[in-house]
C-alpha cells in the first residue's frame, strides 16, 4: 500500500519515508538511551521508555511509524536490554510475556494516538475549509455581478477541492450558457439534464464532471459544472457535503441579483411610465388649448354681428366643424395612447345601460340631426359593471361611423340582448356596409373600411374603432362587425354580466302619490 | 336686473380663449373683467360684485377649485367651470366644492352662451319659485304634491318626488351623484350611486317620452345629472 502511495504521490513520498526513518532513528536513540542506563535502572522502567518513544511516534509521525516503531521497539528492547545482550534469545520465559505486552500496549496506544492525531487534523482541515466557506459566502454576498459570482466560486473550489469549476445560467433561448470564459469541457445536454430534472447532482464518472443544479427559493438558477483535476481523477465522496453547501449559495447569490436585476427594471419602468404620463397629460393640455380657441373663434365668426355673408357664413361654418372634428380626433388619438400606456383607471360602477346610451345621443347632438336613432333595450335588462365616461367613448365612437357611412335620414339602430353570461350591445345602420375582406381589420389601427377613394370623401383616423375594442377589452368583453343581410353595417360587442348588487324593489314601489 | 348689465368674471389664463370667450359675452350685452391668475381673480370676484363667475380650473398660481371653496366661504353668486382637464373627478371635486356647472373644452359660443344665460336666469329664478311649475307637457303642482301629464296623474313614489323636486330646484346646475344622494336621502346616507341610477331611471320612465332619450333629466357621464325644462 505504501509502495502505491509512494509510486503515484511523489510528495508524500518524500515525508512519508522521512516519518519512517525518523522513526527508526528514534527508537535507535532510545535503545542507547536505555543500554546506557541498563545499569542503573530495572528492565520494567526501560520498558516505559520504549513505550514512551512510540506513542510520541505515533503522535508525531502518524500511523505507520507508530506499528513500526512498536514492533522495532520490541525487537531492539529484546536485543540489547533482555539478557542475554546482544541476542534475541531470551533467558526467562516471562520475557516472552513482557514482549506480548509491550507489543499491544505500544500497538494500542500508538493507534488511539495516531486516531487522535487524524481527528485533529481532520477538524483542522474542517474549520479551514468552514473558514473558507463563511469567506466565500461573504464574498458572494458583495456581489453586484454574476462573473464575481463565478470567479469567487471558482477561486474557492481551485483552493479547497481542487477541482476548475463553470458556472451555467439559462438563457432567453432555452439553454444554459456559461457565465465567464472557462476551462472546462462539459456536456451541454448533461448540464440540461441536471438543470430540467431537479435532481440533487448528476454524476459523470468517465470524464470525471459533476454537474450541480442549482436550486433557488423559487426555481431552477443554473447549473454548476465541477471539473476534477488531473490529480485526483476519483471524485472523493466526502466533499459531497461541502460542494451542495457551495451549490446553494450560489444558488442563494444568482438568485439575489435575479431579483435586483427585476427590482431595477421595475423602477425603471415605473419612471418610463411617469414619464409617458406627465408627456400625455401635458400634450393633452397644449392640443386643447388651441382647439378651443380654434372652435371657440369660429364660432364667434359665425354669430358674428353684423352676420357674415351667406358664403363667409359658409367659410365659418366649415371651420367649425372642421375644428370640432380635429377636437374629436384628438380626444381619440389621446384616449388610444392612455389605453396603450395603461394609464386609463377604469372606473367601474353598476349601472344601467340606457343612461350612458342616452348621454352619448346628447353629446354627438348636431352630427346625429340627419339621423333618426332608435333605441330598443329589453325591460329587464340588468344593470352592468361599466366605466361610463369610456363607455360613452364607445358608443359616440360607433354612433359617429354609423351616422358618417350611412345616408342622411337614414335609420341607425341600439339593440341589446342578454345572451350566456354577457350582454349583447348592437349598434347598426342601413349604409354601405363593410367590405367583407375587412370585418376583422377595422378593429386594428389606422385601420378603414373603404378603399381609399371613397374614404377620402368621408374624413376620418381609422382609431375609433381601435378605441372602442381597447375599451371593450379592458371589460372583458369582444367587439366584432358584420353586415347586415338587409344591408348596412352592424357592430356589436359584449359585456359580461357580472352579479349586480342586490336592491330593495320593494322601495320603488312604496307609496305611490 | 334687466337694466343692468350682467357683470361677469372670467378668470382664465390663457389670454387667447379669453379673448373670444370675452367677445362673445360681450356681444351678449355682458361686462367682462378679466383676472389671468387666481389671486387676481379673489381680488376681482370680491370687488366687481359679479353676477357670475368663469373659472378655468388649470391656473398657473394655484388650483381652481381651492378658489372656489374660497368664494363659497362668503359669497353665493354661480360659478361655471372652464376645464381642460378630461378626468372626471376634477369636474367633481371642483361641483362638490360648490361650482354650479362646467364646460369641456373645447366648447363652442353657443353652447357657452347657453350656459351662462341658464345660471344668469337661475338667480332670478330661485327668488320667486311659484307652488306651480310647467316642465314641458308635465305640470308640478308643489302645494298639493302631484305630478300631471296633460291633465294625467303620473304615480311618483316619495323617493321620485323627492328627486324631482331636488332636480327642479337645481335647474341649469350640474348636480353630482354624491350632492343628489346628499338632499334625496339625506346627510347619513348610505346608499351608492348605483341605487340613485336606479330611482333616475325609474323616474326617467314616468316623466320622459323616451327614457333612453331625455329632454330633461340629462346625464353627465361620470359626473351627476342634469335639469332642463
Amino acid at each position: 500500500m505504501a509502495w502505491v502511495t509512494i509510486s503515484t504521490m511523489p510528495f508524500h513520498l518524500s515525508k512519508t519515508a522521512v516519518n519512517y526513518i525518523s522513526s527508526i532513528v528514534i527508537c535507535i536513540l532510545t535503545t542507547l538511551v536505555s543500554t546506557s542506563l541498563l545499569l542503573f535502572v530495572d528492565l520494567a522502567n526501560i520498558v516505559m521508555l520504549f513505550l514512551l518513544a512510540v506513542f510520541l511516534i505515533s503522535v508525531y509521525l502518524g500511523r505507520g511509524a507508530g506499528i513500526l516503531a512498536a514492533f522495532l521497539s520490541v525487537a531492539l528492547f529484546d536485543f540489547f536490554c533482555v539478557p542475554p545482550h546482544f541476542s534475541f534469545a531470551v533467558s526467562d520465559v516471562q520475557y516472552l510475556l513482557t514482549f506480548a505486552v509491550m507489543l499491544a500496549v505500544a500497538l494500542i496506544t500508538g493507534q488511539l494516538a495516531a486516531n487522535l492525531r487524524d481527528q485533529a487534523e481532520l477538524a483542522k482541515q474542517r474549520e479551514q475549509r468552514t473558514q473558507a466557506l463563511y469567506e466565500m459566502a461573504r464574498a458572494l454576498s458583495g456581489t453586484l455581478k454574476l462573473s464575481q459570482v463565478s470567479e469567487i466560486t471558482a477561486e474557492f473550489l481551485r483552493k479547497i477541492v481542487g477541482m476548475e469549476s463553470v458556472l451555467l445560467l439559462p438563457s432567453d433561448e432555452k439553454e444554459l450558457v456559461p457565465v465567464t470564459v472557462h476551462k472546462v469541457w462539459y456536456e451541454p445536454h448533461m448540464a440540461w439534464t441536471a438543470y430540467e430534472d431537479k435532481q440533487q447532482h448528476v454524476l459523470s464518472e468517465p470524464d470525471g464532471l459533476y454537474y450541480l443544479p442549482l436550486k433557488g427559493s423559487t426555481r431552477m438558477r443554473g447549473v454548476l459544472v465541477l471539473s476534477a483535476s488531473q490529480n485526483s481523477p476519483v471524485f472523493p465522496s466526502e466533499n459531497n457535503e461541502l460542494l451542495l453547501t457551495v451549490a446553494s449559495l450560489v444558488a442563494i447569490a444568482v438568485e439575489r441579483l435575479h431579483y435586483v436585476d427585476v427590482a431595477k427594471q421595475g423602477e425603471m419602468q415605473i419612471a418610463t411610465e411617469r414619464l409617458r404620463s406627465s408627456i400625455l397629460s401635458g400634450l393633452s393640455h397644449d392640443l386643447r388649448t388651441p382647439l378651443t380657441v380654434l372652435v371657440g373663434m369660429a364660432d364667434s365668426l359665425a354669430v358674428s354681428k353684423p352676420p357674415l355673408s351667406s358664403k363667409q357664413q359658409e367659410v365659418a361654418q366649415t371651420l367649425r366643424d372642421q375644428s370640432n372634428h380635429l377636437s374629436g380626433m384628438v380626444a381619440n388619438l389621446l384616449d388610444m395612447a392612455r389605453l396603450h400606456a395603461g394609464e386609463v383607471n377604469i372606473h367601474k360602477e353598476w349601472q344601467p345601460l340606457e343612461e350612458v346610451i342616452g348621454a352619448s345621443i346628447q353629446l354627438l347632438g348636431q352630427s346625429l340631426e340627419h339621423h333618426v336613432v332608435k333605441v330598443t333595450l329589453p325591460d329587464d335588462l340588468p344593470m352592468l359593471e361599466f366605466d361610463a365616461v369610456l363607455m360613452e367613448r364607445v358608443f359616440c365612437n360607433l354612433l359617429e361611423n354609423a351616422a358618417k357611412y350611412s345616408a342622411d335620414q337614414g335609420a341607425i339602430e341600439i339593440s341589446a340582448c342578454v345572451q350566456g353570461g354577457f350582454v349583447k350591445v348592437s349598434v347598426s345602420d342601413h349604409g354601405c356596409g363593410i367590405p367583407p375582406d375587412k370585418l376583422e381589420a377595422i378593429f386594428g389601427m389606422f385601420v378603414r373600411g373603404h378603399a381609399v377613394e371613397e374614404a377620402n370623401k368621408i374624413s376620418g383616423t381609422g382609431i375609433g374603432l381601435a378605441v372602442c375594442k381597447a375599451i371593450i377589452e379592458a371589460h372583458q368583453g369582444s367587439i366584432k362587425a358584420e353586415n347586415l343581410a338587409s344591408g348596412g353595417a352592424s357592430i356589436s360587442f359584449t359585456l359580461p354580466l357580472g352579479e349586480p348588487p342586490l336592491f330593495n324593489e320593494a322601495l320603488l314601489e312604496s307609496e305611490l302619490i | 336686473m334687466s337694466t343692468l348689465a350682467p357683470i361677469i368674471v372670467l378668470i382664465e389664463d390663457e389670454a387667447q380663449i379669453s379673448r373670444f370667450v370675452r367677445a362673445a359675452l360681450e356681444d351678449e350685452g355682458c361686462q367682462v373683467y378679466e383676472a389671468a391668475t387666481a389671486a387676481r381673480g379673489l381680488i376681482e370676484g370680491s370687488t366687481r360684485k359679479p353676477d357670475l363667475i368663469l373659472l378655468d380650473l388649470g391656473l398657473p398660481d394655484g388650483d381652481g377649485i381651492a378658489l372656489v371653496k374660497d368664494f363659497r366661504t362668503w359669497s353665493s353668486f354661480p360659478i361655471l367651470i372652464l376645464s381642460a382637464r378630461s378626468s372626471e373627478q376634477d369636474k367633481i371635486a371642483a361641483l362638490d366644492a360648490g361650482a354650479d356647472d362646467y364646460l369641456t373644452k373645447p366648447f363652442g359660443v353657443g353652447e357657452l352662451l347657453a350656459r351662462v344665460r341658464a345660471l344668469l336666469r337661475r338667480r332670478t329664478q330661485i327668488a320667486d319659485m311659484e307652488p306651480l311649475a310647467t316642465i314641458g307637457d308635465l305640470q308640478l303642482d308643489f302645494s298639493r304634491r302631484s305630478v300631471t301629464r296633460a291633465g294625467v296623474a303620473l304615480h311618483l313614489t316619495p323617493i321620485e318626488y323627492r328627486l324631482l323636486c331636488v332636480l327642479y330646484a337645481s335647474v341649469g346646475r350640474v348636480l353630482t351623484h354624491h350632492q343628489l344622494l346628499r338632499e334625496v336621502w339625506g346627510p347619513g346616507h348610505s346608499e351608492s350611486n348605483h341605487y340613485l341610477r336606479i330611482f333616475v331611471g325609474h323616474l326617467r320612465r314616468k316623466i320622459e317620452i323616451d327614457p333612453a332619450q331625455p329632454k330633461h333629466i340629462l346625464t353627465e357621464t361620470g359626473v351627476g345629472y342634469r335639469f332642463q325644462i
